[in-house]
């Protein structure tokens, strides 16, 4: 069912330019222009659903006009010199029957909508996510994971309320502006005056007030999340607060910001409070019975009409008051998809270099006059050195110095700008990506673990093609056996919010057990994790220790004994390779090195 | 009101009030604005005769030609109707506005007197009590406090246009106005069902929601590591199923919702056809004219729809009654420390003494039990022990941050309840655990505690800790934008900036309780040499956790449950193999740089084998 596609293939053979890592067979395709198309893509996916939707909304609409223009004729009926009580009998009797029938259309109205929404969300959510499992490793080390997030909740779910109730409501609205006038043309064409001018300044009466609210309504959310920032953030501070006490300056800040968040509530009454297109009604009504009165004494009309006419006029109440909320909620709704869109449409930018080098590797690694950076801050320069298969290297620097960057280069996250990174002789982008990466293995500061069991989430590597003893093995490499079996379900327990929390030297190992199940030749270790305690820090270095044999490793790491065992060390300062050496040499010869182990020799 | 809180959101000092209290305090509140709120109150009668008086005037118009055929009165009659409209407009128009301006100022000020009282609590509260739900009382609560305002007000207008209408119905035709008086019931209890309806299924929902959502963001944060070892396909077979299960329960629970209105509509329709009905016949036999008809017709429109929206008051007025005891609790919350003077602290010499000290947090654990320890000025103190051996707890209670049992505290020999404890705290630098930073520049978070400083001083300052390297490694030195919580610098820079924000200070007394969390080596060098600045000439109690920093002190006191039971200096506690000597083997050993886990290993295993034989 699943498809690898070769990313050559997709551009020949699909209309879509976007290289991709993976595909689903028979996936939907939609129309990707504008976040307006792709919207209404998604939405004539169902078809049938849409177009119920749209009949019932009609059909309501019109057995709503039909109830004036019914309660007219029986008027009508009534000030005949000798009115006919079957014929009243009748009438009422239909208006029954239009109002059940309206009931049922109403119905099937709301359930298409409410499908047609729910499976927007669904479907935009779906293809939001194969977008994301189809970029490349690249994008996802870019993306900040919050941000993702953000797109695939929020905005995915606000594409719901902007069908229902957003466009819903739109629709009924414009059938119930529609079929009031259509009615009304049927008595006399002579009555469509007073709706339709009034309609005509509804639009320019509501263009300007959503023009005046909008700005007050986004200051308030602005300053309503002003407030709510920094009432958190003085009391998550509260320690430092009292212990410097200035309570005196956070209340200060907090009225300042409860202020502004009143003045603002009270501007939006105001602005909402002097809601024109109310006032035209009233002045439509009066304008609209003025001009029937005046057809009937014409007799041009008759008395009957005059009453349905009034009453039609009233169900243009209903879109008059509903207007704005609808509006709203698809402008919001709009610029969700517009966000989904412009993830969808990332570009990946390195290719996967089928045809480059494959072979074992060895783990040679040679840095020659490398440079990088983004954009045009530089931040490393010039960097060469050499590491032998096996040997492990620590690199030694503040933050902001360049470690994690410059480790980055060697499984192609970045490329660099100038110079070339070989790894048994070869240069990295003359790699093939499968290949490169495949045996080169990344523990991260952040360890991410599924919420799942211990066995799943150390397999995961091999998916479901690890063996029960290899699992086992792994982890005794690691030092994870005995902290597993010491929980009760061993490697059936389930870690995360229903499970077990684990401690940052056990989520380490667990990861350092799921590198070691795929046997990498290089290895990447950014370790930060803090042990309180010698026991656990015994476990997690000869966990480290254990990875270490037999690859080649660089190693970002805190811990001092690890810095000063590792086969070379790198002190980078800004960028640059300041200089490098054994424990002795640096001890020998560089201040800042010295200044590290100050305060123990 | 109590019944309402489902336990999830209760408090330990939450308290239940009677509707009564609650009424009246709210009422407290309003008191200051009466004359406005008369003012609305006169708008919503005004604004509710208009509206009814409309359908009343138009049905005046039909008569007129009608019956009489007289077009005199139609002038007349088309006047009013403009007027009534122009004037319903205004009346809402003063009626929003002042709304909206009195329930802004209410809200405002009962911020203002929840954020006081949150302000006036002892970290006690803070240990009890998360950020978060502190913070959505004093925002949130209070908004939904004010709405049992706009609620009281919109139910009144509509019980008065619902009362108004249907008088005027009554005084037509009493038969008419029965059968829209049977209707109304069926409504109300329509929308009341299916609010329950609603409840029970957004409850469901809500649960297997959580779940669902939880698992698609989690799915959606594993993707890296999914591409890392290209199992794209097992973790889309994951999503795609939660996505799908998710798909099913909010089309459940959206239909639910969808329902609702329009089942009410067939029922006002109903209710509408026999209205139009009755009524033809009515005009028949003559007791009606047709145009009290046409009144009947158009005001029983105008009659359903208040009717839902009184159905949904009482649910959401309660809603609102919880969120104004939610907020009264807040303020109302004892405090537990209390000073009995407020003499001013003076420049203060950092003699510390415990006198017979008796401490707990919480009625069942003791912490402290006639403890006596004397700091000496000057002296730097490192406590070591195992977790809940009463470390931190002799530094929060020199902070005067808890309230403690029995005994007393001298400070040069004067008890620190006596103390005003803004001038006291100003004399006492305190490093917490966990740096926290304040959004703004770097050097907005060293002058953090010392308002007039200015750039001079606080560059002067920063350049002490760690002889300033650290500041040349900041994108824009001082000027740095630290972030949200400082998490736009490192672990470490965040550290230095505390210390100097205690240096700044120039503290008489400094409590440190060192953070845990590793730092890269260079920045650890830093913070070390920082912290020699900041101990120098000063009292000072460190809660240790970093081998060099107990090594630095002049004297290590060692506790266990709350006791002093060894104390000295390294070398000297070392030797005597006591319960210093466990903690070091616990605590310290692995972050001298000699340490080898291989070693250990080896030496674990060969014990092992040992064992064995």
């Amino acid at each position: 069912m699943f498809l690898f596609v070769d990313s050559e293939a997709i551009v020949t053979t699909q209309t879509m330019p976007l290289r991709r890592e993976f595909s689903v067979e028979g996936e939907h395709r939609y129309d990707r222009r504008g976040p307006v198309r792709w919207v209404l893509s998604h939405m004539l996916r169902y078809k049938g659903f849409l177009f119920s939707f749209f009949i019932a909304s009609t059909v309501t609409a019109a057995l709503f006009s039909a109830v004036p223009a019914l309660t007219g004729r029986a008027f009508n009926e009534v000030l005949k010199p000798a009115p006919d009580a079957r014929q009243l009998l009748f009438i009422g009797l239909a208006m029954l029957g239009i109002v059940v029938v309206r009931g049922g259309m109403d119905i099937v109205n709301a359930f298409s909508i409410e499908t047609l929404a729910q499976r927007t969300e669904r479907d935009a959510r779906q293809e939001l996510y194969i977008s994301l499992l189809g970029k490349s490793q690249t994008f996802h080390n870019r993306q900040r994971v919050g941000d993702i997030m953000a797109r695939a909740s929020n905005d995915v779910r606000q594409l719901n309320p902007m069908l229902n109730p957003g466009i819903a409501l739109l629709t009924d609205s414009l059938m119930s502006i529609l079929m009031p006038l259509i009615f009304i043309s049927f008595i006399h064409v002579q009555l469509l005056a007073a709706p339709l001018v009034f309609l005509a300044i509804f639009a320019v009466l509501l263009r300007d007030y959503t023009r005046r609210l909008n700005p007050v309504a986004a200051e308030i959310r602005g300053r309503f999340g002003d407030l709510n920032a920094g009432l958190n953030e003085t009391i998550s501070g509260i320690e430092v607060v009292k212990a410097a006490a200035q309570e005196a300056q956070e209340k200060r800040k907090f009225a300042r910001h409860a202020r502004l968040v009143r003045d603002f509530y009270v501007k939006e009454g105001q602005v909402q409070a002097r809601y024109l297109p109310i006032l035209f009604f009233g002045f439509a009504l009066t304008a609209a019975f003025a001009h029937g009165l005046w057809l009937v004494q014409q007799n041009v009309i008759d008395v009957g009409q005059l009453v349905a006419y009034m009453g039609l006029m009233g169900i243009l109440r209903f879109p008059t008051f509903i207007s704005i909320f609808t509006f709203s909620l698809v402008q919001l709704g709009i610029a969700g998809a517009r966000r989904i869109l412009e993830m969808l449409d990332e570009e990946t930018e390195m290719d996967e270099n089928k045809a480059g080098h494959s072979a074992d590797m060895r783990g040679d690694i040679v840095f020659d006059q490398v440079s990088f950076g983004f954009g045009r801050t530089r931040m490393l320069d010039g960097i060469t050195f050499h590491i032998r298969p096996g040997q492990t290297v620590a690199i030694v620097g503040q933050t902001g110095a360049g470690k994690t960057t410059l480790t980055k280069l060697v499984n192609r996250i970045y490329d660099v700008n100038a110079g070339r990174i070989l790894i048994d002789g070869v240069d990295v982008r003359d790699w093939s990506m499968a290949a490169l990466r495949s045996q080169i293995s990344t523990i991260e500061q952040d360890v991410f673990l599924f919420s799942r069991s211990i066995r799943e989430n150390i397999a995961f590597g091999l998916g479901n093609k690890a063996t029960e003893a290899a699992i086992v093995q792994a982890a005794k490499d690691a030092q994870a056996h005995d902290f597993i079996l010491s929980f009760k379900d061993g490697y059936d327990t389930v870690i995360g919010e229903r499970g077990v929390t684990l401690s940052g030297g056990q989520r380490q190992r667990l990861a350092i057990a799921r590198a070691l199940l795929t046997d990498p030749r290089i290895l990447i270790l950014d370790d930060s994790t803090s042990a309180i305690d010698s026991a656990t820090e015994d476990k997690i270095q000869q966990a480290i220790h254990r990875v270490l044999e037999g690859r080649t490793t660089f190693l970002i790491t805190h811990r001092l004994s690890m810095i000063r065992r590792a086969d070379v060390i790198l002190m980078l300062d800004k960028g640059r390779v300041v200089d490098s050496g054994t424990h002795a040499d640096l001890m020998e010869r560089n201040a800042l090195y010295q200044r590290i182990f100050a305060r123990y020799f | 009101m109590g019944f309402l809180m489902d336990g999830i959101d209760a408090e330990g000092y939450d308290r239940t009030y009677s509707d009564r209290q609650l009424l009246s305090r709210i009422f407290d509140y309003f008191r200051p604005h009466l004359l406005t709120m008369a003012f609305v109150a006169t708008m919503i009668v005004l604004d509710s005769l208009m509206s009814a008086v409309l359908p009343i005037l138009i049905a005046r118009g039909l008569d007129t030609i009608a019956i009489d055929g007289s077009w005199q009165r139609a002038g007349v009659l088309i006047g009013a109707i403009l007027v009534s409209g122009a004037l319903a407009w205004t009346f809402n128009f003063f009626r929003q506005w002042h709304t909206a301006r009195t329930v802004g100022n209410v809200v405002l000020e009962l911020r203002e007197d929840a954020f006081d009282a949150v302000m006036e609590r002892d970290m006690s509260f803070y240990d009890e009590y998360p950020t978060g739900k502190v913070v959505s009382r004093v925002t949130s609560d209070t908004q939904d406090f004010a709405n049992v305002v706009t609620l009281t007000l919109n139910l009144i207008s509509q019980v008065l246009l619902v009362a108004v209408i249907f008088g005027v119905l009554f005084f037509i035709n009493t038969r008419l106005a029965l059968i829209a008086a049977g209707i109304a019931p069926v409504i109300v209890l329509i929308a009341l069902g299916f609010r329950r309806l609603a409840r029970h299924t957004t409850q469901q929902a809500r649960r297997i929601l959580a779940e669902v959502n939880a698992k698609v963001q989690e799915t959606v944060s594993g993707i890296g590591v999914a591409k890392a070892f290209r199992q794209e396909a097992t973790i889309y077979h994951e999503f795609d199923a939660v996505n799908r299960q998710s798909y099913r329960t909010n089309l459940r629970q959206g239909f639910v919702f969808s329902g609702i209105f329009p089942v009410l509509n067939a029922v006002a329709g109903i209710g509408t056809a026999l209205v139009v009905y009755f009524g033809g016949m009515s005009v028949l036999d003559g007791q009606v004219t047709p145009g009290d008809w046409f009144l009947f017709v158009e005001s029983i429109s105008l009659f359903w729809l208040p009717l839902t929206g009184i159905a949904s008051f009482w649910s959401q007025f309660q809603l609102g009654m919880s969120a104004s005891e939610r907020v009264f609790a807040l303020i109302d919350a004892e405090p537990r420390v209390i000073q009995l003077d407020s003499q001013p602290a003076g420049s203060l010499h950092g003699r510390i003494e415990f006198r017979n000290v008796t401490f707990s947090y919480t009625e069942q654990e003791r912490v402290l039990h006639n403890f006596n320890l004397i700091i000496p000025a000057g002296q730097t103190v490192a406590l070591v022990g195992h977790t809940g051996a009463g470390k931190s707890s002799l530094g929060k209670l020199v902070a005067r941050f808890y309230e403690f049992q029995e005994g007393q505290i001298l400070i040069d020999d004067r008890d620190i309840r006596t103390f005003d404890l803004t001038s006291y705290r100003q004399r006492l630098g305190i490093v917490p655990q966990s740096p926290f930073l304040f959004s703004g520049s770097v050097a907005d978070n060293i002058r953090y505690a010392k308002q007039s400083a200015d750039d001079d001083e606080v560059r002067a300052v920063a350049s002490k800790i760690g002889g300033g390297d650290w500041l040349a490694v900041l994108e824009t030195g001082l000027e740095t934008d630290v972030g949200e919580e400082g998490r736009g610098i490192s672990m470490g820079q965040r550290q230095l900036v505390a210390l100097a924000r205690v240096l700044i200070q120039d503290p008489a007394i400094v409590v440190l309780d060192e953070a845990t969390a590793s730092v890269d080596p260079l920045t650890e060098a830093q913070i070390q040499e920082g912290l020699d600045v900041v101990l120098r000439e000063r009292t000072a109690i460190v809660i240790a956790h970093r081998l060099s920093t107990i090594k630095a002190a002049d004297r290590i006191i060692v506790l266990r449950k709350g006791e002093i039971i060894e104390e000295g200096d390294h070398d000297a506690l070392m030797a005597q193999g006591g319960h210093y000597a466990e903690l070091y083997n616990t605590y310290f050993r692995h972050q001298s740089p000699d340490y080898d886990p291989v070693a250990v290993g080896m030496r674990e295993a060969v014990a092992a084998t040992v064992q064995t034989f």
